[in-house]
């Protein structure tokens, strides 16, 4: 038996103390398509940012053509023929396209310093051509959308004679017509020899393109195989499989009480469309659906950072025309954003400045604003310990980003919890952080809802909104497509709707 | 429907975006429109070449300040490398002739930018504070060059002021060669391009395999050469450098460049646009002085159109931004 | 403390716990936030024995004197850093507020001269002057979303023009003479060896210590500088916090300007000419980020200090106009060094 193209061995990975890949191993031969498959947190970006150089080996072993493969940048991969097409694509959008494809190293007219434009033309035309594009090599990358970016992403890997190329979640933001031209190219490149590890979460378009699958969950290989001997509910079940007791506290009875949110009919053109839905206090509300399916935007919306159209808004029985964050805040609604180094930490900052920050008018008293510092330490200090930070002590000393990802995710938490919120909305709160923590994150969040928040909880993992929530709301293409209460909940038909796409209508079992 | 309604809106912001690029054309067409009819001594060829000689320093500087504002750098030192290096030719090589005179101020700038260069790629400091203190220590060592007394050139020097090829003055020959060696540089060198995408996006650019602090060096460079060069076409028309020469020319660079499109940023604008924006305000500061205005208002007027230039730009910004929003691509029906 | 490099994301898989003599109790108050004092101080020391006139009472009452004007814009220009903006307009405002407030005050043909109002008024009109001009530059840099840089750039530029303009509608030469007795006082007399202006540039600092350190709009100001998407979210009114630093900004140079009018006896338009690299240089010594986020007026007390400092123990040593420079630009520069030494050596900003 020839070797195959591609061997990764026992491969593992920590990050700040926290392992994420537990030994992770597969195998790819030429022209072969692979698809790799998991929830986010499984470890597949992880595992390919190892193999696109993008992050260093700690343990494992990497062969490629049975050749030991170690790289220390991305560059390194790119020379051993790897090409990594990112979502979010590695483009420079004031240069033309045939820039773009020669920037690492243009083509030279013989001993002049300048660039051989006939040249790089040429073999630019060329390679767009294998790429089915059909702009001039000279246009500007801006004027092209956004599918015939990523083609161009492809037709520089190919200039670079990549062996594999990897592509994360390509189809996200293609339409259509789009979506159909790069799985025929797929099938020019498999035919020619080209190794393909395709991730996504769209499995329709796993099972039409890929000869095997491989599904990653927790940092393991957990199954696999020929493409034709696996359907979309085994796929799922081994995304989803994990038992979920133990992982879950005890959610708190709770009664219901009056809608805090109460959204009629909301839409933005190109965004979210005839949004209706309601979070009662006491009530912990779930979104799950794909990325892009404009969960977060939605959230963005009702906490006033970005504008809508149509519908209405009702928090606490009054009707928000034009809702604003700060006057949001003070109506009593939080939002942990899913940025959380970007948008949720002043990562410079002390725990407290962070913690504090939301809430400082509140301990200041006229005539000069004054902060009562001490009053304030107190009361950071106790949520602090309420929701259990290590090094409550320092909170005054110790800057954000020292923190490990939980303690972060707690600092935020504790920054909004502080309020007393109303509603509070939470767009992936454990992302990024370990089994423990996240143990912890749920309890703060049972709490919350048991003393009369409501929680609209946003989520890319399926079992933790199954574990924390009283309904579970199904987002796709800006659309509730579903929802599901808590005494129907069900894995897989919750991914199904979440894989509704207008395209292709429901997901081929 | 919903499709059809985001992309009348498209349209309609990209109407907006087309307008705001060529405001400072248009800009340039009023000045020269107003003041041609305020004086009909404004448009003639003569008046054309004062201009362009006399905003050929502050082009070349701003030449030199557009391969650092590329990047997102800043260089604060220019204005005292152009009195350094007049400084150093006009004590230590007083017989010079034009062209050594040329090569030893451009040597200075040369020297001085690779400090710099140095400095901000190596040692890491930040540009802003990098060049600062640069432009004090430039200034230190030359006014000690100097002594604080005005430095004199011998008239070898002095006399390129007065000379011209085929009509046209010898400074607008520098600026123009200056100028023809950057554009091709930026356009159609494998530096040029990788300069641009530094600009945009330096991390990008380092996966990319670009050698960033190479080209961040060499930009340093550039600048301080530039800055030498415009020193000694200065000079040629000053005569001698008092202890103010340069001073405060870093921000006419920065003006005229901001003015011809390249952002503070990085990534975006070029020489032309440099260009330009030191010859518009070249041009409204001339008719100013043909029209006979108060002498006391060249300066707001100078100030107000680098402000209207920047203030539209970054009403482009905005709108860039506005459409740049998360957006869920709609199918197509 | 002092910062100067771009931030540096600490990896946290290649962080130690550092137990040896980096955590040495001497290496620490080295790097503290008063190392420009003790910077200051050894310093003094050092020049003591060269010049020993420095230590005289008469050079002291000098430092003081020439400290406090500067101490006043560099304030301000701390709150428009810690935001990470910048304000290039400070000179001009206070060459514009110069020539205003003199042509309110001045008893040679001034709005208000010869009046016992004259001179509340004329510093009244300087304040104007300082918050228009400020709320000006913020509300571009706020609302209009433009870079602060090139707006404050034009502001200097046209600021400057129109006081030296302005000057011309009240005298035929270049600056305003004949302030009331009482302003000038002020900026240029003392009261038992004591400089009059101290009293309003301690209460100045004290009044800005007590805005950054102790209210909620101080820690306003910081988020903006440290994470302006993060602030929004959390509530904080960003447009208006900006608005406001530039606001304080202007001020102070009003009052900066104030205090060297009264000094010189006359208002004028080149007034802060060639000052602006010597503010924003002392702030920046002093250890106030160029990046925004982290900056304290005690820091700046300190830079100003040093600053002042080394400028007159130059000129005692004799040292013409280029040593100054050179040497001023010399220590900013090692300052830098220091601080990107720190930052490597302590793997933090902090």
């Amino acid at each position: 038996m020839t070797e195959p193209l591609l061997r990764i061995t026992d491969l593992q990975k920590s990050f700040f103390g926290v392992k994420v890949l537990h030994g992770v191993s597969l195998t790819l031969d030429r022209g072969e398509v692979m698809g790799l498959v998991g929830e986010n947190g499984s470890g597949k970006s992880t595992t390919m940012n190892l193999l696109g150089g993008v992050l260093r080996l700690e343990t494992g072993e990497i062969l490629i053509d049975g050749v030991p493969y170690n790289p220390r940048s991305p560059r390194d991969a790119q020379e051993a023929g790897i090409a990594f097409i990112h979502q979010e694509l590695n483009l420079f959008e004031n240069l033309s396209i045939e820039e773009n494809m020669f920037i690492g190293g243009f083509p030279r007219l013989t001993g002049l310093p300048f660039i051989a434009r006939a040249g790089m033309r040429r073999r630019a035309a060329a390679a767009l051509a294998r790429v089915r594009i059909g702009h001039d090599p000279a246009t500007p990358l801006a004027r092209l959308s956004q599918g015939e970016r990523q083609l161009v992403e492809i037709a520089r890997a190919l200039l670079q004679d990549a062996r594999i190329i990897i592509f994360d979640e390509p189809t996200t933001s293609l339409t259509h017509r789009e979506t159909s031209r790069l799985f025929e190219l797929i099938g020019e490149l498999k035919a020619s020899g080209i190794a393909i590890i395709y991730i996504s979460h769209v499995l329709a378009d796993i099972f039409r393109l890929c000869d095997t699958i491989t599904v990653l969950r927790d940092g393991h290989v957990v199954g696999g195989g020929p493409a034709s001997e696996l359907t979309a509910e085994d796929l799922i079940r081994l995304m989803v499989g994990r038992s979920l007791s133990q992982i879950f506290p005890d959610r708190t009875p709770v009664e219901p009480g009056p809608a805090i949110l109460d959204v009629e009919r909301l839409s933005q053109p190109g965004i979210v469309r005839d949004i209706t839905f309601q979070v009662r206090a006491g009530e912990v509300v779930g979104i799950s659906g794909l990325m892009g399916a404009g969960r977060s935007e939605l959230a963005r919306i009702l906490f006033g950072l970005d504008p809508f159209a149509s519908g209405t808004i009702r928090f606490a029985g009054e009707t928000i025309p034009a809702p604003e964050p700060r006057d949001m805040i003070r109506r009593g609604m939080a939002f942990l954003t899913e940025d959380r180094r970007g948008e949720g930490l002043m990562m410079e900052a002390t725990i407290e400045e962070n913690i504090a920050l939301p809430s400082v008018d509140d301990f200041a008293s006229a005539p000069f604003g004054r902060v009562d510092r001490a009053r304030l330490r107190r009361a950071v200090r106790q949520i602090g310990d309420e929701v259990r930070i290590s090094r409550t002590k320092d909170v005054g000393e110790t800057p954000a980003q020292t923190l490990s990802g939980g303690n972060q995710q707690k600092v935020v938490l504790a920054k909004w919890l502080l309020r007393r919120p109303k509603l509070l909305v939470l767009d992936e709160p454990t992302r990024g952080i370990d089994v423990g923590a996240k143990f912890e994150v749920y309890k703060i969040i049972d709490q919350a809802a048991a003393s009369g928040a409501g929680v609209l909880m946003i989520s890319s993992e399926l079992e933790e909104l199954m574990g924390m929530c009283d309904r579970i709301l199904v987002m796709a293409h800006g659309e509730i497509r579903q929802e599901f209460a808590r005494a129907s909940f069900n894995g897989e038909r919750i991914l199904e709707a979440a894989m509704w796409s207008p395209k292709t209508g429901e997901v081929a079992a | 429907m919903i499709g059809e309604m985001a992309q009348t809106r498209r349209y309609s912001e990209q109407a907006k975006l087309v307008a705001l690029r060529s405001a400072p054309l248009i800009l340039f067409a009023i000045v020269i429109a107003l003041f041609s009819l305020l004086s009909d001594r404004f448009l003639t060829v003569q008046n054309f070449l004062n201009i362009l000689t006399q905003s050929s320093h502050v082009a070349i500087l701003g030449i030199g300040m557009t391969f650092v504002l590329l990047i997102a750098g800043i260089d604060l030192s220019v204005g005292a490398i152009m009195f350094l290096a007049v400084a150093v030719m006009s004590i230590y090589v007083p017989d010079a002739t034009p062209v050594t005179g040329f090569l030893t101020c451009l040597a200075v700038g040369i020297a001085f930018g690779a400090v710099n260069a140095v400095v901000i790629t190596w040692v890491r400091i930040a540009a802003f504070i990098a060049t600062l203190s640069a432009l004090f220590i430039g200034r230190g060592i030359a006014l000690y060059i100097t002594e604080t007394r005005m430095a004199f050139m011998n008239m070898d020097i002095l006399s390129l002021g007065r000379l011209a090829y085929l009509g046209i003055p010898w400074a607008i020959w520098v600026f123009a060669a200056v100028f023809l060696v950057a554009f091709v540089t930026l356009r159609s060198t494998p530096f040029g391009r990788q300069l641009y995408a530094i600009g945009e996006n330096r991390s990008a650019a380092l996966k990319a395999g670009i050698n960033v602090n190479a080209i961040q060096f060499a930009v340093y460079v550039i600048s301080g050469a530039c800055a030498g060069i415009a020193g000694f076409v200065s000079i040629t028309q000053v005569g001698a450098a008092s202890a103010t020469f340069g001073l405060e020319k870093e921000f006419a660079a920065i003006a005229a460049a901001v003015l011809g499109g390249t952002s503070l940023f990085g990534g975006r604008g070029g020489v032309v646009g440099t260009v330009f924006g030191a010859v518009l305000i070249q041009t409204a500061y001339s008719g100013l002085v043909i029209i006979n205005a108060n002498p006391y208002i060249y300066p707001l007027v100078t100030a107000s159109i680098i402000f209207v230039a920047v203030f539209v730009d970054s009403q482009r910004v905005r709108i860039l931004e506005t459409i740049n929003r998360r957006t869920i691509r709609v199918e197509e029906a | 403390m002092l910062s100067f490099t771009e931030t540096r994301v600490v990896d946290a898989t290649t962080r130690r716990e550092a137990r040896h003599w980096r955590d040495g109790r001497i290496f620490r108050a080295l790097l503290s936030e008063y190392l420009v004092l003790w910077l200051s101080l050894a310093y003094f020391l050092v020049m003591l024995p060269i010049i020993p006139a420095i230590g005289s009472r008469a050079a002291l009452s000098n430092i003081l004197a020439d400290m406090l004007p500067l101490l006043a814009v560099a304030v301000g220009q701390t709150f428009v850093l810690i935001v990470a903006g910048i304000d290039l307009s400070v000179t001009a405002i206070m060459a514009m507020a110069s020539v205003v407030g003199a042509s309110v005050m001045s008893s040679q043909g001034g709005f208000a001269g010869g009046t016992v109002f004259a001179a509340p008024l004329g510093f009244v009109a300087m304040l104007a002057v300082g918050a228009a001009i400020g709320l000006f530059n913020g509300f571009c840099a706020a609302r209009l979303r433009m870079p602060s840089f090139i707006v404050t750039l034009t502001g200097m530029m046209f600021f400057s023009g129109a006081a030296i303009w302005y000057t011309t509608f009240h005298t035929e030469t270049s600056s305003i003479a004949g302030l009331p007795r009482s302003f000038v006082a002020v900026g240029q007399g003392s009261t038992l060896g004591i400089p009059n202006s101290l009293w309003p540039v301690l209460a100045l600092v004290l009044a800005a210590h007590f805005i950054l350190a102790r209210t909620a709009f101080g820690q306003h100001l910081y988020a903006v500088g440290r994470n302006p998407k993060a602030a929004a979210i959390a509530g904080v009114p960003v447009a208006r916090v900006v608005i406001l630093a530039f606001l304080i900004s202007g001020l102070c140079a009003a009052v900066s300007s104030a205090l060297y009018t009264g000094r010189l006896e006359t208002g004028t338009p080149i007034l802060g000419e060639r000052m602006l690299l010597d503010i924003i240089g002392a702030v920046v010594i002093g250890g106030t980020s160029l990046f925004g986020g982290r900056g304290k007026v005690v820091w700046t007390v300190f830079g100003v200090l040093f600053l002042v400092l080394l400028d007159t123990s130059l000129k005692m040593l004799g040292l013409s106009l280029f040593s100054v420079l050179a040497i001023k630009g010399t220590v900013i520069l090692l300052a830098a060094i220091v601080d990107t030494l720190r930052v490597r050596l302590t793997g933090t900003r902090s």
